[in-house]
C-alpha cells in the first residue's frame, strides 16, 4: 500500500517528538496535581536545586516519580517491541513475539525464586535476567540437537522450554508464602513499572542498549532472513551467524526489560504489527519506528494503568485490553495491508 | 576462458545414498550450460554445490580460479548469482525492496544497503522492465512478473554467473519465451564475460539459445552423473532422450529464410508403461 505510507522525513521526526510530547504530558498525570508553569520550573531548576517556591515534594513527584517512570516506560515499550519485530523477521512468522524463546518464562521463575529465598529486589532482578537469559540459551540448545530446519526445531525449544518454566513458576507459586510472597509473584508476573527509579532505569539500559544497537545495526539482515533460509544465503548472507547475533540481541534485551517491570505480554507482537501496517516490511523503518512505538504506547498504558483507578491496574492487564480492540480496528481500516 | 570447473564433484545427503557420484564440467565465460534430466536425478544438489549451499565432500569446484571450499558464503555470492524456481511467500516485501536485496553481498554484516545500491537496483530493475511495479507488493505479482523480479535482484548482485532453477516453470508461452530472449540478451550484452548456467526441462531453450549465437552446451543427468555433454544437436537427440527419460521423442529442423533450427517433441513412452506407472 505504497499510497499510504507517511512520507520518510515526516514518519522520522515524529518518531522522536512523539516520545518526547508523550514524557511530557505524562509529567501531569497522577493524582498530586501540578500546573503547567509549576512543571515547567521544576524542569528547569534541575535534577538537583529545587526551584524558588516549589516544595520539596513536587520536586519529588516529578524527578524522582514520573520522569524515572516515564523513562522507564519508553525503554521497556521500545526493548520489547523491536525485539518481537526483529524475532518474527528471523522466524518468518507473524505470530512470534519477544517471549518466543523462554526469556519471560524463565526470567519469571527467576524472579519468582528470588521472592521466595530472598527479601531483596536486586536478587529480583539479578535472578530474573539470568534465568532470562539462560532460557533461551536451553532453547537454542535444545533447537540444536536436529541439525535441518534450524527455524523450526529453534521454536518447538522455545516451547518446550518455556513450558518447563511455567510449570516451574506454577510450582513457586504453589510453595510460596500466601500472604506475603504469593501477592508478590502475581503481581510481578502481571507486570509493573511502579517500583522504578534511576538505579533500575540504569542497571537495565545496559543490556537493552546493546541488544536494540545490535538489532538496529543488523536489521537489514533481517530482512534477509525472513525471505528464507536458502534464498538469504545464495544472497550472501551468513544466515547462522546472523541468526545468533539477532537471538542474542533479543535475549539480552527482552531479559534487560522484563527484569525490571515483569512480564508485560502483548507489546512483542501487536506493536511490529501495527508499524508493519504503516511502513510496511522493511526492517530498516520498520524496527527504528517499533523503538518508538513500542516505548510510547507503554507509556500511554502505563499512564493509564497508574491514574484510572486509585490503585494501580496490572500493565500486562491493559496492554492486551488495550492493544486487542486497536488492533483490531487497525486491522479493520487496513484490511491486511502489511502484505503478510 | 572457464570460468567455473568442477573436478569430479561428489555428494550425498546419507552416507547410504549418493546424489552426485563424480561430476565434471566446466562453463566458460560467455557460455551457457543447459542441464537436463529427469526429476530427482541431482540437478538442485548440483545447483546448490556451485551455489556453496551444500559443502562439497569430494572433488573440487573453481570459479575465476578460486576453490569454492577457501570462499565464504559472501564472496559466493558476489561471484554467482542465483534465480530460483520458488519463493516461500513471507512477509510482502516491495517489488524494490526485493531487488535491493540483491546487494546485500557487497555490504558488511552491520551495514545496509546505500545510495549507490538504490541506484543499482533501480538500474537493473528498467533493464528487465520492471521499474514501473517498484512500489508493488512481490507477493502479489504474477508468475512472469516474480521470475523478472528475481532476474533483477539476481542482475544487482553484478555477478559474472548466474545460476537458473527451472526459470520458465510455470510461465506461459509468451513469458516463457521473454525470459530466454533476456538471459540470452544478458550474455550478448555483456560481451561474452557472462556465464550462465540453468536447470530446465524444456529441450527447446537450448536449441533456441544456439540459434540466437550463444555458446551453448548441454549435459544430461541421471543418477547423479553427467551421461552425454556436448552442444545441443548432439545430446539432445532421439537416443539419449530415450535412455535418460524413457521416452519416444523426434526433433525436427524448421527452416527459415534466413535461419534453420531444431526442435523436440515427445511422442510416448518408450519403454510400453502406461500413464500410471513412471
Amino acid at each position: 500500500m505504497p499510497k499510504t505510507r507517511l512520507n520518510r522525513k515526516i514518519l522520522f521526526l515524529l518518531c522522536i517528538l512523539v516520545p518526547i510530547v508523550l514524557v511530557f504530558i505524562s509529567l501531569f498525570i497522577g493524582r498530586y496535581p501540578l500546573s503547567l508553569a509549576e512543571v515547567i520550573a521544576i524542569l528547569k531548576s534541575g535534577f538537583n536545586s529545587a526551584a524558588e517556591g516549589i516544595t520539596p515534594i513536587k520536586h519529588a513527584v516529578i524527578w524522582d516519580m514520573r520522569m524515572p517512570r516515564a523513562l522507564m516506560a519508553l525503554v521497556v515499550g521500545a526493548a520489547l517491541s523491536v525485539s518481537g519485530g526483529a524475532l518474527q523477521g528471523v522466524f518468518r512468522n507473524p505470530l512470534v513475539d519477544s517471549g518466543l524463546l523462554g526469556v519471560s518464562a524463565g526470567a519469571g521463575f527467576g524472579a519468582c525464586l528470588a521472592i521466595i529465598l530472598f527479601q531483596n529486589i536486586v536478587f529480583t532482578y539479578i535472578f530474573a535476567f539470568t534465568f532470562g537469559i539462560l532460557a533461551v540459551a536451553l532453547s537454542y540448545a535444545t533447537g540444536k540437537i536436529y541439525k535441518t530446519a534450524p527455524t523450526v526445531t529453534l521454536v518447538l525449544g522455545g516451547v518446550i522450554i518455556s513450558a518447563i518454566f511455567t510449570a516451574l513458576i506454577s510450582f513457586t507459586k504453589y510453595v510460596a508464602d500466601p500472604y506475603e510472597q504469593l501477592p508478590a509473584i502475581t503481581f510481578w508476573l502481571m507486570g509493573s513499572l511502579a517500583r522504578a527509579n534511576y538505579f533500575d532505569l540504569a542497571i537495565a539500559s545496559i543490556p537493552i542498549a546493546i541488544g536494540i544497537i545490535g538489532i538496529m545495526l543488523i536489521r537489514w539482515r533481517i530482512n534477509l532472513l525472513s525471505i528464507g533460509e536458502r534464498e538469504a544465503r545464495t544472497l550472501g548472507v551468513n544466515t547462522s551467524l546472523c541468526r545468533n547475533i539477532i537471538i542474542a540481541c533479543t535475549a539480552l534485551a527482552t531479559a534487560g526489560a522484563v527484569c525490571i517491570s515483569g512480564t508485560i505480554g502483548w507489546i512483542g507482537l501487536v506493536i511490529p504489527h501495527i508499524g508493519r501496517m504503516i511502513v510496511g516490511n522493511d526492517n530498516r523503518i520498520l524496527l527504528p519506528l517499533c523503538v518508538a512505538m513500542g516505548g510510547s504506547f507503554l507509556l500511554i498504558v502505563d499512564n493509564i494503568c497508574r491514574s484510572l483507578t486509585e490503585g494501580e491496574i496490572p500493565l500486562g492487564v491493559l496492554t492486551a485490553l488495550i492493544g486487542g480492540p486497536f488492533y483490531i480496528f487497525l486491522l479493520k481500516k487496513t484490511r491486511g495491508g502489511g502484505g503478510w | 576462458m572457464a570460468f567455473i570447473e568442477v573436478k569430479d564433484l561428489n555428494f550425498s545427503y546419507e552416507e547410504s545414498r549418493k546424489v552426485l557420484d563424480g561430476i565434471n564440467f566446466s562453463v566458460n565465460k560467455g557460455e551457457i550450460l543447459c542441464i537436463f534430466g529427469p526429476n530427482g536425478c541431482g540437478k538442485t544438489t548440483m545447483l546448490d554445490c556451485i551455489l556453496g549451499l551444500n559443502k562439497v565432500e569430494k572433488g573440487e569446484i573453481l570459479i575465476d580460479g578460486k576453490s569454492m571450499s577457501d570462499l565464504t558464503i559472501e564472496k559466493i555470492a558476489q561471484m554467482v548469482a542465483y534465480v530460483p524456481q520458488k519463493h516461500e511467500h513471507t512477509f510482502g516485501y516491495t517489488v524494490l525492496e526485493m531487488v535491493l536485496m540483491g546487494r546485500t553481498a557487497h555490504t558488511s554484516i552491520f551495514d545496509s544497503p546505500g545510495k549507490e545500491d538504490m541506484e543499482i537496483a533501480i538500474d537493473c530493475l528498467k533493464r528487465v522492465g520492471m521499474y514501473g511495479f517498484k512500489d508493488r507488493i512481490f507477493n502479489n505479482l504474477s508468475g512472469g512478473e516474480v521470475q523478472l523480479v528475481k532476474l533483477a535482484r539476481a542482475l544487482a548482485q553484478q555477478t559474472n554467473l548466474i545460476v537458473f532453477d527451472e526459470p520458465t516453470a510455470h510461465l506461459d508461452f509468451r513469458h516463457e519465451l521473454n525470459v530466454i530472449k533476456y538471459m540470452s540478451s544478458l550474455i550478448k550484452d555483456s560481451n561474452k564475460q557472462m556465464s550462465m548456467i540453468m536447470a530446465t526441462h524444456f529441450p527447446n531453450h537450448a536449441f533456441y539459445l544456439e540459434n540466437q549465437g550463444i555458446s551453448t552446451s548441454v549435459a544430461m543427468m541421471g543418477d547423479g552423473v553427467f551421461y552425454a555433454k556436448g552442444k545441443a544437436e548432439d545430446v539432445l537427440n532421439e537416443d539419449n532422450m530415450k535412455r535418460i527419460f524413457k521416452i519416444k521423442t523426434r526433433v525436427f529442423k524448421n527452416v527459415e529464410e534466413d535461419s534453420i533450427f531444431n526442435y523436440m517433441i515427445p511422442l510416448d513412452f518408450s519403454d510400453g508403461g502406461q500413464w500410471n506407472e513412471i
